[in-house]
């Protein structure tokens, strides 16, 4: 069904008489739009764009100041017929020129309307960032005589030998990571360590401010003008960005995408550097090694998450934009969307699709659904993580989000429903439609129960498990195991020797013999008393030698069960004097592990109301992420305190518990609530001994009874409002 | 007085106004402003009007022995304060009692308690209510000469240019006693003339009139908005004396619900004739294509939004018949099937009788609001022609718009607005939001004994139509004078020849037959006495508004008038004015109601439930218990309310819009 597009407009007489034309230093460049030519008027003194469809670009180009609109209209609907613009089509294409300051009315000076759409485009402007608190930007100076220096001399290299080069480059330095993959992996738990954030921050400012350097010196490569660089709140975190939107005004498309793809050519160029760094440092360690894992770290996952993903509207959409060739994928896509709905659900008759073209629309409504998964699972996730560490700001920031990208939809959707006059004919319909909708998302919400998943982290622990010390002082003479050894019951595990008792044990042993000959010859002389007396002396030495032989004894440390060494590695301890009680490490048995985890109150009171047979728990340890545990037998233990079962388990360990700030760093880490303490054992023990070590971190998932998902939510939600509140 | 201007004083006054715009706001801003308006505006409420009111009578005996010239003196020294801007209560309230004395000497009429209410309602910018024959003329013409003192020129608008001239004739002496010069603004005033009006302090007029003059301005003076370009234009191309309006200051609009909000968004258009092709033959073509298309297979119609559309086969058709024509137009599918469209729109949504008439060869536009003809009127974009070429007359040339301008959008620009009605209660929500003025219902000087008999709904119009006509006979018989309203002229002319039939003498008013409208609304109100029968009167909407009906003592005695409406309006205050027309001033009169669920209202806005409830009773006979069924009409007219008002608020949103994002104007 087409659209109705009436010929006529009741306003023509506003325009007709006009004798507009583009301003003079309104350029228009050609470009393709999936076999379709359009044209881009670019004012470079105001960075304005617009696009113009052929017959709206003849029309724009027949206006020379001298015809008015009307004769030019005329004389586009003599050539175009049912394919020229409409009086209303006209009258909005004027507009929109206009108010983008890229039309030139008449001779008088407008003061007044041009400083009224001033203050309307800053209006606009301030109501956009307010929208966009997550997005909020600031210009700080102009970059383009910086650029105009620096983009001659890398002149040589922009080209494509350069990015096969840089291509081979981001190989090669692929290649010399990817064989370290454990120890990449294994770097990320000291990289989001609190000690080096601050390290973190300079290197990500350096990098985003090479990527910003990318787009703006590409787009100067290839003659575009630079005009505004400055600081972009991203989520929060401040960013550098740079204007680069005069290549949207670049013919070819090609160079469009290297625009959009400069800023991330520019960064792994720094990152596979510093990825040569980080290997040639991995033996010596040291700042420059955690710098170059930062730069690694920080290219990479920005790349990944939001430079090269086209569902947010960074260089990934730019690019994926303009190689589709659909302009405004996002916006467009929304809009198709809106059309479907329209369409199929309230069967609205002329509602006009933004694009006519079949496949545009494929792309459009796969990008559309696709987007809006994505800023979904993004907003979600954000709040979440944003939530669980300042939970306030991250409440105001959900609360915010949510009116924007949800209340605000909401309210308008409501609006166009009770007012649209598309719809006046059928509204009770699609009153009717929607109220459907809403009651089957309700139910789906908020009556069909569906499985109710809770995690924790926890760590793997023994329930078997002891310090082992030294029994005696004495010097460190042979380590019998390491750690992960397994020792029977008995056997050594570490013997020291002892040169001061041996010589103590010889004494003792001499003077036994003298005291014993004195005896006997008391008894043989039959002097009662001075036999008596060294009876006295014999046995008292002979205690001493058993309390010496019993310390000799102690030298040997050995297994007090079958079991496992863990933590410090005895052999360090090799040659070394070593006082009696000194730790020396932990001892456990492996056949008898358990998880232990923190929960606090909130997140454990459902432990308390749920008979035990009612839920599951499984478990997975990090190093085999993939193979989940079965639970069984599960405790929990009143810790009265807030003492922390294990360190690993705090933020600071990278766990989810809030710790105080540590005053003293040899002291446990102190919860800020009230803790309960979760043992878990393992079903079947084997499937523990198969692989995990005690002291590795556990992902505990626990599975409630089903539940709708609305009592769920309410559910968390009160947990964590509760938690806070009851500080 | 002489009050000569000078161009540039002109220009920059006419300037200073048109800036004047306030922003429509809309959603959360609306209802925040209104409630503003209201704290704002809560002190002038009945209890102070009348407060005040009281005041002013305790001073009527200071100024009423004085002498002609004494009055005159005190009649000055009043005016200064007010032009330099110093009128504080105290000053209102002398000049009031004043206006009023003067009134008294000039007119011997003496305005009441509630007519002084209502002035200083007027005074302090309010829509006032006053009942229909409380004497709002006298009421507004003792408030004019404070507003033109205060404001330097005040508009009187008034329902038409009869009124307009009766009332600055009549008023005129008051108003120069007051040192207030006047003129009115008619159809037949000269060019030159009007300058020369203009300029003086009070204007009496139309609406129409002086949007039309302040359209022609604005065409004449071109893009101009700022003093810069105001200069310029003087300049350069100032010869013809800058505008003729000297700007707006201060309006006080008479019957303001019908201005302001029922005719409020028709546009108000001045164009001219392209001669540049001859488009009658194509639009001949159009309708004898529109004629040849059947309703249901080729097309749909939508009664209520005046559209139509082509279904597929329709279009089919449709092609293959423009592929016959040798104009090139029909080449062009899209603009031809809009032709096509358009024809069938002028078929079945414009009735002869109903929105225009044929007189004299020519289409005349009959107003809705007035069932007056709009005399060299036309519809836009080829409708006009659409419809000659289907009733078969000479097709006009097509008129291209040179400027247009709604009553809403004009007379949001005066700064100062002040109206009176019969029934602006009904309005308040769009007075307040679109004017942002309140309005105030003041209360009557004697009670209204009006009876308002229960409504009579019958299934079929022509049940209807033969109990109207028993009714009228049966209430003639008693000697009472009857006015019976009919919604258009078709209407008032099936109902005369009932009234034929049946032998009943009857006059009939409507737009065909104005000539003597003062005559026939004077002898309406005759009752039977001395051999003359009580008179019968049938009349559109043209009696509906601003005309007074006297019963005489013998039509008193035998009950007054009764009113019969023939058929529910679009919104209820239409209704409520034409009942109006009896039980004026304490006057005995009774009014009734006949509707049919085949009736145009509930036909368009409740077709379901009109059939429906139709099957419902189809056994029960043609009179139907008007308890039970009363609230069908009732949604049916509060529907067409609401669309009309979302019309208003959309075409409001339009002018906004072009405003905002066209350039000039």
């Amino acid at each position: 069904m087409t659209a109705e597009r009436p010929t006529f407009s009741p306003f023509w007489h506003r325009v007709r008489a006009m004798t507009p034309r583009l301003r003079p230093q309104v350029q228009i460049t050609r470009q393709h739009y999936r076999g379709m030519r359009w044209h881009v008027a670019h004012d470079p003194t105001t960075n304005q764009f617009f696009r113009l469809s052929p017959i709206a670009n003849e029309f724009v180009g027949l206006l020379d100041g001298t015809r008015t609109v009307e004769q030019t209209w005329e004389l586009v609907l003599s050539r175009y017929g049912d394919h020229a613009p409409t009086q209303n089509e006209i009258i909005s294409l004027l507009s929109q020129l206009y108010n983008s300051n890229l039309l030139r009315v008449d001779h008088s000076p407008e003061t007044e309307q041009l400083l009224g759409r001033g203050k309307e485009r800053t209006k606009k402007k301030v109501q956009q960032q307010a929208i966009g608190l997550m997005y909020f930007r600031v210009k700080i100076f102009n970059p383009d005589r910086a650029l105009a220096w620096l983009e001659p001399i890398l002149r040589p290299i922009l080209n494509p030998v350069g990015l096969i080069a840089w291509f081979i480059l981001l190989i090669a330095a692929l290649a010399t990571v990817l064989p370290h993959w454990n120890e990449l992996v294994n770097g990320f738990g000291s990289a989001v360590a609190p000690s080096n954030w601050g390290w973190i921050m300079a290197v990500f400012v350096v990098t985003k401010v090479i990527h910003e350097t990318g787009h703006g010196v590409i787009c100067r490569r290839f003659g575009g003008q630079v005009p505004e660089m400055g600081v972009m709140m991203l989520v929060l975190l401040p960013s550098p960005y740079v204007d680069a939107s005069a290549c949207w005004a670049f013919e070819s498309k090609y160079r469009r995408m290297a625009v959009g793809a400069g800023g991330m050519i520019f960064e792994l160029f720094v990152a596979s550097l510093a990825a040569f760094l980080w290997t040639a440092t991995r033996d010596t360690g040291g700042l420059a090694h955690q710098l170059a894992y930062n730069a690694m770290l920080t290219s990479g996952v920005s790349t990944v998450l939001f430079n090269a993903n086209p569902l947010m509207r960074f260089d990934g959409y730019y690019i994926l934009s303009d190689l589709l060739e659909v302009p405004n994928l996002m916006m467009r896509s929304t809009m198709m969307l809106n059309h479907l709905a329209q369409r199929s659900i309230y069967r609205v008759k002329n509602a006009t699709p933004p694009s006519s073209v079949p496949g545009e629309q494929a792309i459009l409504i796969v990008y559309g659904i696709g987007a809006l998964i994505y800023r979904l699972f993004l907003f979600v996730s954000i709040t979440l993580y944003i939530m669980g560490k300042l939970f306030a700001i991250g409440l105001i920031l959900a609360v915010w989000t949510a009116a924007m990208w949800f209340i605000l939809p909401v309210g308008k959707f409501v609006h166009w429903i009770a007012t649209s006059p598309q719809l006046a004919e059928f509204r009770p319909r699609a009153i009717a439609t929607s109220l459907a909708l809403l009651i089957a998302g309700a139910l789906i919400i908020g009556a069909i129960p569906m499985p109710d998943h809770r995690t924790a982290g926890g760590v793997v622990e023994s329930d078997q498990t002891t310090g082992l010390f030294f029994g005696a002082d004495g010097f460190v003479a042979k380590v019998h195991a390491r750690p992960g050894d397994f020792v029977k019951q008995g056997e050594p595990i570490i013997t020291c020797e002892s040169p001061e008792l041996a010589a103590q044990l010889k004494l003792a042993d001499a003077m036994l013999a003298e005291a014993r000959s004195t005896e006997q010859q008391a008894v043989a002389k039959n002097e009662t008393a001075n036999a008596q007396v060294a009876r006295g002396r014999v046995e008292a030495i002979e205690a001493q030698i058993t309390q010496a032989r019993q310390r000799a004894e102690r030298l040997v440390v050995r297994a007090p069960f079958d079991g496992v060494v863990v933590g410090a590695d005895p052999a360090n301890f090799v040659g070394s004097y070593m006082k009696e009680g000194k730790p020396i490490c932990e001892f456990v048995n492996p056949a008898r592990l358990r998880v232990a985890a923190s929960l606090t109150q909130a997140e454990a009171s459902w432990l308390f109301e749920l008979p035990r047979d009612q839920f599951s728990v499984e478990m997975r340890t990090l190093s085999q992420i993939d193979r989940f545990i079965d639970g069984a037998n599960v405790r929990i233990v009143d810790a009265g305190q807030r003492q922390l079962r294990h360190e690993a388990l705090a933020y600071s360990g990278g766990g989810t518990i809030e710790t105080e700030q540590q005053t003293d760093q040899r002291s446990a880490p102190q919860a800020k609530q009230h803790l309960w303490w979760v043992y878990v054992d393992a079903k079947d023990a084997a499937q523990f001994v198969a692989g995990s070590a005690p002291g590795e971190r556990v992902r505990l998932r626990f599975t409630l009874p089903s539940k709708p998902w609305l009592s769920q939510w309410i559910d968390r939600l009160q947990k964590a409002i509760q938690g806070r509140v009851t500080i | 007085m002489s009050q000569a201007l000078t161009r540039y004083h002109a220009l920059f006054e006419s300037l200073r106004s048109r800036r004047v715009k306030p922003k429509v706001p809309s959603g959360v801003d609306m209802a925040f402003g209104r409630v503003l308006m209201r704290a704002k505006n809560r002190r002038i409420n009945i209890a102070w009007l009348r407060d005040q009111a009281q005041k002013i009578d305790l001073l009527s005996p200071e100024f009423r022995n004085c002498s002609d010239g004494v009055l005159d003196e005190h009649i000055t020294r009043a005016r200064e304060v007010f032009v330099r801007g110093r009128a504080d209560e105290e000053a209102v309230r002398r000049a009031l009692a004043l206006t009023r004395e003067t009134a008294r000497r000039i007119t011997g009429e003496e305005p009441y308690l509630v007519q002084l209410m209502g002035a200083l309602a007027l005074y302090h910018g309010r829509i006032i209510e006053m009942l229909t024959g409380e004497g709002k003329t006298l009421t507004g013409s003792i408030a004019a000469p404070l507003l033109a003192w205060r404001y330097r020129r005040l508009h009187i608008l008034t329902v038409n240019d009869y009124l307009a001239a009766r009332d600055a004739q009549s008023r005129g002496q008051l108003y120069r006693r007051c040192l207030c010069d006047v003129g009115a603004i008619v159809q037949e005033t000269e060019e030159h003339e009007r300058f020369e009006i203009y300029a003086r302090p009070i204007v009496y007029g139309t609406p129409k009139q002086i949007t039309a003059d302040w359209l022609r301005d604005q065409i004449r003076m071109g893009p101009v908005n700022t003093p810069w370009t105001g200069r310029q234009s003087l300049m350069t191309a100032g010869r013809s004396g800058g505008p003729m309006i000297p700007g707006l200051h201060a309006a006080m609009v008479d019957e303001c619900d019908a201005v302001l909000i029922d005719e409020g968004v028709v546009p108000l258009i001045i164009a001219r004739s392209r001669r540049e092709h001859d488009m009658a033959n194509i639009y001949r073509d159009a309708a004898r294509i529109a004629a040849k298309l059947d309703e249901g297979p080729d097309y749909s119609i939508e009664h209520v939004y005046r559209r139509s559309e082509l279904k597929r086969r329709g279009q089919h058709r449709a092609r293959q018949m423009f592929d016959e024509l040798p104009d090139s137009i029909w080449r062009a599918t899209r603009r031809a099937e809009e032709l096509v469209r358009q024809a069938l729109v002028a078929r079945h949504c414009y009735v002869n009788g109903r929105q225009y008439q044929v007189v004299d060869g020519k289409v005349m536009i009959v107003d809705e609001y007035t069932g007056r003809f709009l005399a060299d009127r036309s519809w836009e974009h080829g409708l006009h022609q659409a419809v000659e070429a289907k009733e078969g007359l000479d097709v006009t040339a097509d008129r291209e718009t040179l400027a247009r301008m709604s009553f809403q959008r004009f007379f949001r620009s005066y700064p100062f607005l002040s109206g009176m009605t019969g029934t602006a209660a009904d309005a308040t929500g769009e007075m307040e939001s679109v004017y942002s003025r309140p309005v105030i219902v003041v209360p009557t000087n004697r009670p209204v004994i009006r009876e308002q008999w229960p409504m009579r709904v019958f299934r079929t119009q022509e049940a209807k139509w033969r109990a109207i006509a028993d009714s009228v006979a049966e209430l003639h018989a008693k000697g009472r004078p009857v006015l019976v309203g009919t919604r258009s002229v078709a209407a008032s002319e099936l109902i005369s020849r009932l009234l034929e039939s049946i032998g009943l003498p009857h006059r009939v008013l409507n737009a065909n037959f104005d000539k003597d409208e003062a005559e026939l609304i004077a002898a309406a109100g005759y009752g039977r006495e001395h051999g003359r029968e009580a008179s019968i009167t049938v009349a559109t909407n043209m009696a509906g508004r601003g005309t007074d009906i006297k019963p005489d003592d013998a039509a008193k005695k035998a009950g007054g008038l009764h009113v019969i409406l023939t058929e529910l309006h679009g919104a209820k205050r239409i209704d409520r004015q034409f009942i109006g027309r009896s039980g004026r001033q304490g006057d005995p009169g009774s009014a009734q109601i006949f509707v049919s669920l085949e009736d145009e209202l509930v036909r368009l806005h409740t077709p379901r439930l009109a059939r429906l409830v139709s099957r419902r009773v189809a056994a029960t006979g043609d009179e139907l218990p008007s308890a039970s069924h009363a609230w069908l009409f009732r949604l049916a007219q509060s529907r067409s309310e609401k669309r009309d008002r979302i019309n208003r608020a959309s075409v409001l949103r339009q002018d906004d819009w072009m405003d905002k994002y066209l350039p000039g104007h």
